[in-house]
């Protein structure tokens, strides 16, 4: 009998800890449960997504949303598990394009034709967002909010400076040793989380070899050996040299560097509209963006990453998972989100949501093309090495030829 | 058949922990000595061997280099630093003055703290602007000597050991602290009563007897310093870059990357590596147990 007892015990304990994590509550009533993991984790966006979700709740009562919300970064290291795992969640969040095609290319993504009937996918997006969100003509993503990237700087600084939004590299030069001079950090970079470097990148490439080149080289066929690379990691360096990149950017989060930019020790930041989910409610309209600055080049590049969802094919509940993705590509359900953030719907049907916004969708109506940013565009590997490799080159200039060396053997193995 | 019911009991015990064992243990292990051999993204759509292609790229990735390279400097470090301070300070302690159990307590309280709790609480001792230990240093006037400890290559690593000493320098203290409780007093008095020092004491008396306590300390703290990881994780905001160890290039590899033959590869020589110490511990321990 105790022998029994003990062996109960036993496997239960062994149960609960083989099933424990999972996190999948089973409803206690009639309601069934649909599970979305999500990226959101900074205050703004999450607030912005609870309201999303309690209003997609109050419409369909038979369903309740659980929302697991982890830090950006971990997201992306643990995307792939779940996708694969038997367990997956139900909707996760992710980036439309090369990084959801990648998924949809391995059968990890469930095909969301069901959700939407007809041509009502063609009807309600532009049909740059329907190609990035389709893998071999199925629909896989659905994009919900675009923003832009652009140098975002501090207008009360500026003012009291008396200096002008820099509209050549020259004058973004100029800024900058003003700005030093005055003793302020010229550009901010919050440099520990590498993708911050990863911006520059992208920038500095279409600015200065225009966009056909950069999309080459993020598509893997220009080598980073190619002197034009060269010199765009020069001029990243070069700006360090000239003491314009804020010191120690290596030590600070992205986050820690936008604080130096809201309070004013830093003029300037090139940084994803995102930057204003985390600024202060008192200085969000101190904070304004300009285009990247021109390299003499006609036309211009803007870095416009698009966010959304996806279904994984291993999806317990697909049924509603289906209904919310249906009801995400709304009108509605994409004002609720995008209105409160300032970030530009991906549903043509809604209007730009404030002014900035409005300046913003201009910016990129005007560009000869857009891109998604280096880690959406390229491998992530590939992205993460190229990322490293820009800090180090800052930190180490006269090892440019050698990090380009190394960097394009990561590339021919990379793209293979 | 009482006989043979005699030896079977014990494995009527031991089927349960061995089964669990072989799932969870064993065969994960073999597992990725498979994948090791197989190309990046077999674990999800079937295998395709690819020989010793993994290994062969190991020789020539200049990253996995690196995090060789580190992790050689994190067991240095590990077996060179915390045994004589855990040793030290268990000495000190072993004295019985009035206090010692708190100051003890004190000192075992970065043990009982998870590593990513000691990585983000560094992470602000070492910030560079308002970080404890660079305020520190200007307060003294020792301003060249105020470093951007994780934002700067050649600092990383070692700023890194040295919070994985800090966390590790307690474990040994409570290893030397029982082991100490083990010297019998007369051995120390007898020595005393013929004239030896201190340092004649310690070296000749007490050292000696705290020998198994040493083999475990330097078996274990290698074999921390091998899976170092967390700390690098969490104090580098996961982007290691020039702290990069193993195990954290194992995880990026085949977590953030799905390269999860390649990832596999690295695992499994970390694997030997950690193999070869434990083999020696363990072999160690038996012996001593024989001893008795």
């Amino acid at each position: 009998m105790k022998r029994t007892g003990m062996l109960v015990l036993l496997l239960t304990l062994v149960a609960l800890f083989a099933f424990a994590g999972g996190g999948r509550e089973t409803g206690t009533d009639a309601q069934r449960t649909l599970t979305i993991n999500s990226y959101m984790s900074d205050e703004a966006p999450r607030q912005a997504f609870a309201a999303l979700v309690a209003d997609f709740e109050a419409r369909n009562p038979d369903i309740r949303v659980v929302v697991n919300t982890t830090a950006h970064e971990q997201f992306k290291t643990l995307l792939p598990t779940w996708l694969t795992s038997r367990q997956a969640p139900d909707v996760v969040t992710w980036f439309a394009g090369y990084r959801m095609q990648a998924f949809a290319d391995q059968g990890l993504l469930e095909p969301l034709t069901a959700a939407f009937p007809g041509t009502s996918f063609q009807d309600a997006f532009p049909e740059a967002f329907v190609r990035a969100s389709t893998h071999n003509n199925t629909i896989y993503f659905v994009p919900q909010s675009w923003y832009w990237w652009a140098v975002y700087y501090n207008r009360q600084v500026f003012d009291r400076l008396g200096l002008q939004t820099p509209n050549t590299w020259d004058e973004f030069l100029q800024v900058s040793a003003a700005l030093r001079n005055a003793g302020i950090e010229p550009i901010a970079i919050g440099a520990r989380d590498t993708w911050t470097a990863g911006g520059w990148f992208g920038a500095l490439n279409a600015a200065m070899n225009g966009i056909e080149f950069h999309l080459d080289l993020t598509s893997g066929r220009v080598p980073y050996t190619d002197p034009q690379m060269r010199r765009v990691f020069e001029t990243f360096a070069d700006l360090n040299t000239r003491g314009y990149i804020m010191r120690n950017a290596t030590s600070y989060s992205w986050q820690e560097a936008a604080t130096l930019l809201f309070n004013g020790q830093a003029g300037m930041y090139l940084m994803g509209q995102f930057i204003k989910d985390v600024a202060p409610e008192n200085v969000r309209d101190n904070i304004d963006f300009f285009r990247f600055p021109s390299f003499g080049r006609p036309g211009y590049a803007v870095e416009t990453p698009i966010d959304g969802f996806m279904v994984p094919r291993n999806a317990q509940n697909k049924e509603d998972a289906m209904r919310f993705m249906a009801y995400l590509a709304t009108r509605e359900s994409q004002e609720l989100f995008t209105v409160p953030l300032g970030r530009l719907a991906a549903n043509k049907h809604v209007p730009a949501p404030n002014p900035d916004a409005r300046r913003g969708l201009d910016m990129v109506l005007g560009a000869e093309g857009a891109t998604q940013f280096y880690d959406r565009d390229a491998p992530e590997e590939m992205a993460a090495r190229g990322q490293n490799a820009l800090i180090e080159a800052m930190q180490n200039p006269a090892r440019i030829p050698q990090i380009l060396t190394e960097l394009d053997q990561d590339r021919q193995r990379i793209h293979r | 058949m009482t006989l043979r019911r005699h030896h079977l009991t014990p494995w009527y015990f031991l089927a349960l922990p061995l089964a669990m064992y072989l799932v969870w243990v064993l065969m994960p292990i073999a597992q990725s000595m498979l994948f090791s051999l197989t190309d990046r993204s077999s674990i999800l759509f079937g295998r395709r061997y690819v020989g010793l292609a993994n290994f062969f790229r190991l020789f020539n990735d200049r990253i996995f280099h690196l995090a060789l390279l580190n992790n050689l400097q994190w067991m240095v470090a590990f077996v060179l630093l915390p045994i004589p301070i855990g040793l030290a300070i268990a000495m000190f302690f072993n004295q019985n003055y009035p206090g010692a159990k708190y100051f003890k307590t004190a000192f075992f309280i970065p043990m009982t703290l998870s590593y990513a709790v000691v990585g983000t609480i560094w992470v602000w001792i070492y910030h560079p602007s308002f970080g404890a230990l660079n305020t520190t240093l200007r307060a003294v006037g020792l301003d060249q000597f105020a470093r951007q400890w994780l934002g700067d290559p050649r600092y990383m690593t070692r700023a890194l050991i040295l919070v994985g000493i800090w966390r590790q320098v307690p474990y040994v203290m409570i290893l030397y602290i029982a082991g100490l409780k083990n010297v019998p007093e007369e051995l120390v008095e007898a020595a005393m009563i013929d004239g030896a020092s201190w340092w004649q004491r310690f070296r000749s008396v007490v050292l000696p007897m705290l020998r198994p306590a040493t083999i475990v300390a330097i078996t274990i703290s290698i074999i921390d310093s091998l899976r170092a990881f967390d700390i690098v994780w969490v104090m580098t905001n996961t982007q290691a870059r020039a702290a990069e160890v193993l195990a954290t290039y194992m995880y990026s590899s085949s977590f953030q990357f799905q390269d999860y033959g390649y990832g596999s590869a690295i695992a499994v020589v970390q694997f030997f590596i950690t193999l070869g110490f434990i083999l020696f511990y363990v072999n160690h321990t038996l012996k001593s147990e024989h001893d008795l």
